[in-house]
């Protein structure tokens, strides 16, 4: 609202989404290949293997190709798309910890530094020296995590924060411990699954003992997951605890997801790496490859899922939005506080697209990734202006509108004309089951656990009343704006909900 | 015309002006310096590798630089994201707007850094794995390819700093492609801008030039890298001159009347950064005629650095020129964060011996290398 709203088709956050996957998934690979490079060479020269050796040189340019390459453009690329799609929390993220990132830079050119040392000076330097290169290595990576781990926790819990706008308040926060062990385990497996990928270019007697190594650091990294993650999700602020209820489907899905990949890798990790190392080939690699990528994937999506409806925990909202400004917003309308929001020049419609990039395009697209045009199907623009106001109550991820009556009538106008429709069917109850779909089932249930209403047996006539006086019910409920034939239907439906499907 | 500039952070700034502009200016500077190493060794990279069949020194050459590059690439990002971030504490509210006017050739940016650097990877590895001339078309094609992203990488880079600075521009890019469809072509000084600048990093890449011909044992390869160095350096500062002036009457009245003697600073600075680079030149073609000419050498490439340094002073007074209509840094909020300020610099200072322990070791273990080889 402050700043000028990127405009991709789909919602920014999926292109957050799609950098930011790519850089973890790097980047903890960075940090625990660091220690796998160091640990093997010693094991190498301990053991007197010299075609251990020969791995971990090869392994150690593989190393610097994708970490020094693409770990650390695509950390810049997250910068660059988070400043792009939410310049209000990057903003304040860079205000609050300008010092640490300025510290995570230090690190950061120390580790790229020792890298590209360690992986072309293995002929140069002596052994002794080598490691302790090598050690530089991890100890930088890490401790850029360290940094990190400060501010991207800090966005899901800012804790004390919030009151004393601190640092330290802000960097060690209640999710700060929980989350570097949890990243520190998967940095871990991560350096050994990509041991593994490079491990099968060796020879069949080579490979299978790197195989086997590698195998306890997956294993390992792994395994440390499930009572790290029961930590990290006992100190979530209770709010999003409740997410993890079952009622999103999303969140439902990226769990399962989570944990089915976890223990596919464990599996793997177990019988093809440590049991029967000879089983270990590219394809079950590359299995083991998706299956990380699942599990950073999906935890990386369940940690911003557990932020919503904020971007920064009661401090900026997922649009971008201050919480501080929305009343402002409220009172004196979007077009007076936007510099952006060009005033109607060719007719409300335009408006009201203006206001859906702005409020509402950062999470959802109009016909793509959670679609508007599915919830808001049949609605009409009274009702849709209605429901603004109560977004919080229909979804607890989702931040209040911020807007007058006017932003809200012309939003409301645009939503109602992504799918427009009208309830049909072959019998008044059909009918009705379609009105309540359309009106009711955002909030409510027949017979489910969330909001459920239970009206079967009452007279339907009785109902019909009760739906023009929605606002007396409840304040959080939007006025019944269907035609009386609609009202009927639905009355219909809710005093004998049963014998429908 | 009510402009649509943001509204600054509510945070207070949390360094004074002072440190955060300092460490703006001194890590851009690092960042120009190989920057320019990249972006113009990479371009003499690719003229030696065309010629490699013809001379040998050029072959040698490009064999060098390859050797070098990835390096070089890697510390030009690591370099860049200090000056990024400091650059945005400051002036995030015009640097954000910008970057969203322009937002897909701003985010193209990322996947083409990483195409140059794999680029420049393929160059340096099919160096040390083939002596012959087998894999010149396709380093040829690869070099090209990248010399074609930084340079259009830097274009975006002029794009988005010059748009920063114009925001009586930002409604019309807005309205026309809320998609981030745009560049600042209506920007008169865009182009000599772009032009100065890559034209300046040719030069600075030759005195990188300069720099390895000091360093080289052999005295021919040595007087040829001096040579070409020198001439590369002298031709484009030459032809810098003309094109800093076109910049300096493309840029924005109020700016150009600063730097023609309405501000004294900024009027001394433009002297002072037209007798520099001259001098450098000077001291370039005396050292020609010298017979011990690494003492003038090295007041040329001192008088080319200070150039640079001068440059981009001037490039952060002509952007407060720009911005003062509108805004005026020193009127920000400011709550230093002393006790994390004092823990960068200790860890700075710990960053800056671990490398200096590393690179001695290198150093040492270098030398005693090339001597073992030398007596075996």
């Amino acid at each position: 609202m402050n700043y000028p709203v990127w405009q991709l088709g789909f919602p920014g956050g999926l292109l957050i989404a799609a950098v930011a996957v790519l850089h973890v998934f790097i980047s903890h690979f960075a940090v625990g290949g660091g220690a796998y490079l160091v640990l093997t060479e010693r094991r190498a020269y301990a053991r007197n293997d010299s075609e251990l050796l020969g791995y971990v040189r090869h392994h150690s340019k593989f190393f610097v190709l994708l970490t020094v390459v693409l770990g650390a453009v695509t950390g810049v690329g997250i910068w660059f798309t988070i400043g792009l799609v939410s310049p209000e929390a990057t903003s304040s993220l860079i205000h609050t910890f300008v010092w640490g990132w300025a510290i995570e830079w230090v690190f950061f050119f120390v580790e790229i530094a020792a890298a590209l040392i360690y992986a072309y000076h293995w002929d140069t330097l002596d052994r002794q020296t080598h490691l302790i290169v090598g050690w530089i290595y991890f100890v930088a990576a890490w401790a850029s995590l360290v940094v990190i781990n400060g501010i991207i926790t800090y966005m899901l819990t800012p804790g004390r924060w919030l009151e004393t706008r601190r640092f330290w308040d802000g960097f060690f926060n209640p999710t700060y411990w929980p989350s570097l062990w949890i990243r520190t385990a998967m940095a871990v497996g991560l350096a050994g699954m990509f041991g593994l990928v490079t491990a099968m270019r060796e020879s069949f007697a080579l490979r299978e003992r790197v195989v086997r190594w590698a195998g306890w650091w997956l294993l390992l990294g792994i395994a440390s997951l499930l009572p790290l993650g029961r930590w990290y999700f006992h100190d979530f602020p209770s709010y999003s605890r409740a997410y993890f209820g079952g009622m999103y489907p999303d969140v439902r899905h990226a769990l399962l997801g989570a944990v089915v990949c976890a223990e596919v890798a464990l599996i793997l990790a177990l019988v093809c790496g440590l049991l029967r190392p000879k089983l270990m080939n590219p394809l079950v690699v590359t299995v083991l490859l998706v299956a990380g990528i699942g599990v950073m994937g999906a935890g990386e999506y369940l940690r911003e899922f557990s932020r919503y409806p904020y971007v920064i925990n009661s401090y900026i909202y997922a649009n971008d939005i201050r919480v501080e400004k929305v009343a402002g917003i409220v009172a004196n309308g979007v077009a007076k506080t936007s510099p952006w929001a060009g005033e109607s020049a060719d007719g409300q419609h335009t408006y009201g697209r203006e206001l859906f990039a702005m409020e509402c395009g950062s999470c959802h697209s109009v016909a793509g990734y959670r679609a508007m045009r599915k919830f808001t199907r049949g609605w009409d623009g009274k009702f849709a202006s209605e429901m603004l106001l109560h977004l919080p109550v229909v979804r607890e991820t989702m931040p209040p509108f911020a807007g007058d009556a006017r932003d809200r009538a012309a939003l409301g106008s645009y939503l109602a004309s992504l799918a427009p429709a009208r309830p049909s069917g072959a019998n008044e109850k059909e009918i009705g089951q379609q009105v309540f779909a359309i009106r009711c089932a955002m909030c409510h249930t027949v017979g489910g656990h969330r909001r459920p209403l239970d009206l079967k047996g009452t007279d339907p006539e009785a109902i019909a009343v009760m739906l023009g006086t929605l606002g007396d019910i409840s304040s959080d409920m939007p006025s019944f704006t269907g035609t009386d034939a609609e009202g009927h239907a639905l009355a219909v439906y809710l005093s004998n909900p049963s014998s429908s499907h | 015309m009510n402009l649509p500039i943001p509204y600054a952070d509510p945070m207070p700034l949390p360094a004074p002006v002072w440190l955060l502009r300092t460490l703006l200016l001194l890590t851009f500077f690092l960042h120009v310096l190989f920057m320019n190493c990249l972006l113009g060794g990479t371009a003499i990279a690719l003229v030696c590798t065309m010629r490699r069949k013809s001379s040998a020194f050029s072959a040698r050459l490009a064999g060098d630089i390859g050797r070098l590059l990835p390096s070089v690439f890697a510390f030009t990002i690591t370099l860049g994201v200090a000056p990024l971030l400091f650059l945005q504490v400051m002036y995030g509210q015009f640097l954000y707007a910008s970057s969203i006017l322009i937002g897909v050739p701003w985010l193209a940016i990322i996947g083409m850094v990483v195409l140059a650097y794999y680029g420049v990877y393929f160059f340096s590895m099919n160096l040390a794995t083939t002596k012959g001339n087998e894999q010149k078309g396709r380093t040829t094609v690869a070099l090209t390819l990248v010399v074609l992203l930084l340079a259009s990488i830097a274009f975006i880079y002029s794009n988005n700093f010059t748009l920063m600075l114009a925001p009586e521009r930002w409604l019309d890019l807005y309205h026309s492609h809320t998609s981030g469809w745009n560049l600042n072509w209506s920007e008169p000084s865009l182009l000599p801008r772009y032009l100065h600048f890559v034209l300046g990093a040719l030069a600075v890449a030759g005195l990188g030039l300069v720099v390895m011909g000091l360093r080289q044992q052999e005295d021919a390869y040595r007087e040829w890298l001096i040579e070409q160095g020198s001439l590369l350096f002298t031709g484009t500062t030459l032809l810098n001159v003309g094109v800093g002036f076109w910049f300096l009457v493309t840029l924005y009245g109020p700016a150009r009347l600063a730097f023609v003697g309405g501000n004294g600073f900024a009027t001394a600075l433009l002297g002072i950064g037209m007798l520099l680079p001259l001098a450098a030149v000077a001291h370039l073609i005396m050292a020609k005629a010298n017979k011990s000419p690494k003492r003038q050498l090295v007041i040329g490439i001192g008088c080319g650095l200070l150039t640079v340094a001068v440059m981009i002073v001037m490039r952060d007074v002509l952007r407060n020129l720009a911005l003062a209509p509108n805004f005026n840094l020193n009127h920000l909020p400011v709550a230093p964060q002393w006790g994390i300020i004092l823990l960068f610099v200790i860890l700075f200072v710990a960053g800056l011996a671990t490398l200096y322990y590393m690179l001695r070791k290198v150093a040492i273990a270098t030398r005693i290398q090339v001597a073992a080889a030398k007596n075996p």
